[in-house]
Formats: C-alpha cells, structure tokens, sequence
C-alpha cells in the first residue's frame, strides 16, 4: 500500500465518472429548490423548474438552464466515458479529434455549476419571511457533487493515454 | 562494487481504493432517495362540491393549527358535478388518511357572533379536517361547511321551544346572570312546523345551573320604555343585543330541582317575568379554568373570579 497515489490515471477517472453518473440520479429526481411567495409553495426538480420557466415565457432562461444543468453534464459523462472506453480499446485512429472532445469537456466543465451558484445565490438573498422565501434542498447537494466528481473525473483522465496502446501504458 | 539494493516491489491492491468513491456515491445517493421516499406522506383525493378559493401549491390542510399537507392538484369532475382536490399529506400526518376523516374548506367568516376564519382573508382559503379512526383510505368526500363543533368538553345540549326565532342565529350566547355559560348551536322547525326548536349548548362547567324547572327567555334587542315615572331601558350584554341570545334563571325555591337532562326540552319565553330575575338559587358550579383555582399564592383576584 505504500505506493505512491497517483491522480492521474484512467482508473481513477472511471471511478470519479461512475460515482458522478451515480450521483446524477438523485440530482434529477430530488427537488433542489423550495419556493415560497405569498403562501404560494413550491418544490422544484431542476427539470420541473425548467418546464416551469418554460410556461412562463421565459424561455430564453429555461433553455440556459436545460442544457446547462440537464444536457451538459449528460453529455459529459458520455463523452468522457466514450473516451475512457477508446483508450481501453488500443490507440484508436481518430486521436485528434478524440483530444479535441476532451479539451472541450474540459473548458466546459465549470459552467455547469451554474445551478448549484444559483440555488445558493437565492436562498441567501431571497428571504422575506411570510413573502417570499427560498430553500435548497437536497437534490442541489447531489447534483454539486456530481459536477464535482465529473471535474475530478475530466482531471485525471490522461489524454496522452489515447496515444498509447493498452500494453505500454502504465498501470 | 557494490550492487544496488533489490528493488522493493509492492503488489498493486486487489482493490484500488479510487473505486471506494463510487460505492460511496452509491451509498449517498441511494440514501437521500430513500429518506425522500420515507419522509413523502401519502398522497389523497378529496371530492368537493365546490372548490371556491383552492389553488394547486398554495392550499394547505390545517389540523390543530399546524400544516399537515398541501393541495397538489385541483381539477373539475369529468362531468361538471364538483371539483377533485388532490392533498400530499406530510409524513407525520399520514394518519389523517383514514376513513372516517372529515375535510372542509375554511372561508373567512364575519358574523355578529364573533370571527372565524380571518387569517384566510390574507392567505387564502383552507383545508381543515378531523381526523377518522378507520381503516386507511386515500379518497374523501368533502363536507360542503364545517361540521357541528365537536363536543370537547362534557357540557350539555338542551332543546328550547318557541314561537319564533326572533334574533337568534347560531353561535348566539346562552347567559346567566348576563355571564356567558353557552350558545346557540342549531335551530329548526319542528315537525308540525308550529314552533321553532332551538338546540342550545351549555358548557362544562354550568351544566347543573339547568334545571328541570329553569325558565328561559329571549334576550334578543332591546325594548325601551317611557312612562309616567322615567324611562326605561331594557337590555343585556352587546353581543346579545347585535346577535341576540338566550338567558335563564333558576327558582331558588328548596329543595332544587334535579339538574336537567340531555336533551331536555323547555319553552323559551319572549320575555322575563320580574320575579325570575330575582331568583338566586346557591347551586355549586364546577371551576371552568384551572388558573382560578385558589392555589395560595394567587392573590386575592383570583380568589374572587372562581364561581
């Protein structure tokens, strides 16, 4: 056990995928966000909150929030565990464009924590009692835990893992 | 020259810790399912006849003053006859889903004889209910207005006769000695319609004040009177004077007569005979609060508050 911990391997970024792909599923299904105006309750899913936003015209900000919140971290997960299975395969053929996917699933990672900043952002300006009060709930936790493993799963993934066959990549 | 030390080779674990991080996320994730899925009540269906006022997400369900559920959905009957409400009941009220269960919806209500309700006025409409005792059920029929107030303490109903209602209406006071000791809970029409039957209820505490000789008497509005020697004005408490109300006296002739039954029916006059209002039977009445029992150290008001 005294070998050294090594973060960059695609191990480990199979694991982190998995747990974020694990996670997602009570993000979606959770509520994240209570809200309360004028004794008017609701409790949102991120998709509820989507098909809410959707009905009242605001259909610029509901489509923000689909794809950041539900396509991003979807597609993600995919493109990273696609990638994870080429580099498993041998050196595939197209490596370029493999890297290319993968830089992008790299820059695009920290927007998709746009949900969670703005669940945290309203519960705490948006408390005025009997008025209007908001609450984050726990799907929220789990869909922050989920953009965080897929990050730490973009992380240590080895891209130069793509140019490598199987048999001369270490272990 | 020396040769180097054997390299020290370690086995790779079997199981790579990373992998501990998914079970892990499993773990969680799966546990914050199954506490929502645990804290979730039982979802039920109230029919009403008329739904005035709910709304989907903003009508609660109140028992004993504390939220126990939220409207979910409201919908009309495929046929027009009424409105289908449906409740998400919080786990800690799932028992309120039995059959039995009475729901209601609570209007704000003004009327001379006090305030119900008012609270409604600024959030909206209601849903009340009290609770069953049978087996579990997921479907209701509401009530279309609150049901008879629940007799909760020990007090008595007696049946009053008269020509007519005068101004008595429901939730009017029944007083002794201008003392409330009860109020009017129902009136109707008797069977061969010559008379009004009024339905009056006593509190605990005054039961034995009733009789079976006792005389009762309307107190509704008041009458004025001018003659040779003064004028002279005839009333009671206010609220019997808006709302109108019932009062009673007892003959203090010995021995009492026995206290009257449940359900005993009497006459109630349109007006007091001068020599009711002075009867003054000692008739021992039980302490309605427990703050006015003389506990020592009280003083000397409470002391003279208790009956």
């Amino acid at each position: 056990m005294n070998q050294r911990f090594e973060f960059r391997s695609n191990a480990n970024a199979g694991a982190f995928a998995l747990a974020a792909a694990v996670m997602l599923v009570p993000a979606n299904l959770l509520p994240v966000l209570d809200t309360q105006t004028s004794g008017n309750n609701r409790s949102d899913t991120i998709l509820s909150g989507v098909i809410e936003l959707w009905r009242n015209g605001l259909w610029a900000i509901a489509a923000i929030v689909f794809v950041a919140s539900i396509m991003i971290p979807a597609l993600k997960l995919a493109g990273l565990g696609w990638l994870l299975l080429k580099t498993r395969r041998g050196a595939p053929q197209d490596v370029g464009r493999l890297t290319r996917i993968y830089a992008a699933i790299d820059f695009i990672g920290r927007w998709s924590m746009l949900d969670v900043f703005l669940a945290a952002f309203l519960t705490g300006l948006v408390q005025f009692g009997e008025f209007s009060t908001v609450r984050a709930r726990s799907g929220i936790v789990a869909f922050a835990a989920a953009v965080v493993l897929t990050v730490l799963a973009t992380q240590a993934f080895d891209p130069r893992a793509l140019w490598e066959s199987p048999a001369d990549s270490s272990p | 020259m020396t040769s180097p030390p054997p390299a020290k080779v370690s086995k790779a674990p079997s199981f790579p810790l990373i992998w501990v991080v998914p079970l892990v996320a499993l773990a969680v994730g799966g546990w914050m399912l199954l506490r929502d899925l645990v804290n979730r009540g039982p979802e039920i269906t109230i029919d009403f006849a008329d739904g005035s006022g709910v709304e989907a997400g903003k009508t609660t369900l109140l028992y004993l003053g504390v939220s126990a559920g939220t409207v979910t959905s409201v919908a009309l009957k495929p046929g027009l006859e009424g409105v289908t409400l449906c409740v998400r009941l919080d786990k800690s009220a799932r028992s309120l889903a039995r059959q039995g269960s009475q729901f209601w919806i609570v209007h704000p209500e003004i009327g001379f004889s006090g305030v119900k309700g008012l609270d409604t006025l600024v959030t909206g409409v209601r849903l009340n209910v009290i609770p069953g005792t049978g087996p579990v059920a997921t479907r209701f029929k509401g009530l279309d207005k609150a049901p008879a107030p629940d007799v909760v303490d020990e007090g008595r109903a007696f049946i009053l006769q008269c020509d007519r209602l005068g101004s008595l209406t429901t939730g009017a006071p029944v007083l002794y000695r201008e003392l409330k000791v009860g109020s009017v809970e129902a009136s109707r029409l008797s069977a061969d319609s010559t008379s009004v039957l009024i339905r009056i209820h006593l509190e605990a505490p005054y039961v034995n004040l009733v009789r079976t000789n006792t005389r009762f008497w309307n107190t509704g509005g008041f009458s004025f009177k001018v003659n040779l020697f003064g004028a002279e004005l005839k009333d009671t408490s206010l609220e019997s004077l808006i709302s109108g109300g019932v009062a009673f006296a007892t003959p203090d002739a010995l021995p009492l007569a026995p206290a009257a039954a449940e359900g005993a029916q009497f006459a109630l006059a349109s007006e007091p005979d001068k020599e009711w209002l002075k009867w003054a039977p000692k008739i021992p009445v039980a302490a309605p609060d427990s703050a006015y029992e003389p506990s020592g150290k009280s003083g000397i008001l409470p002391a003279l508050l208790r009956p």
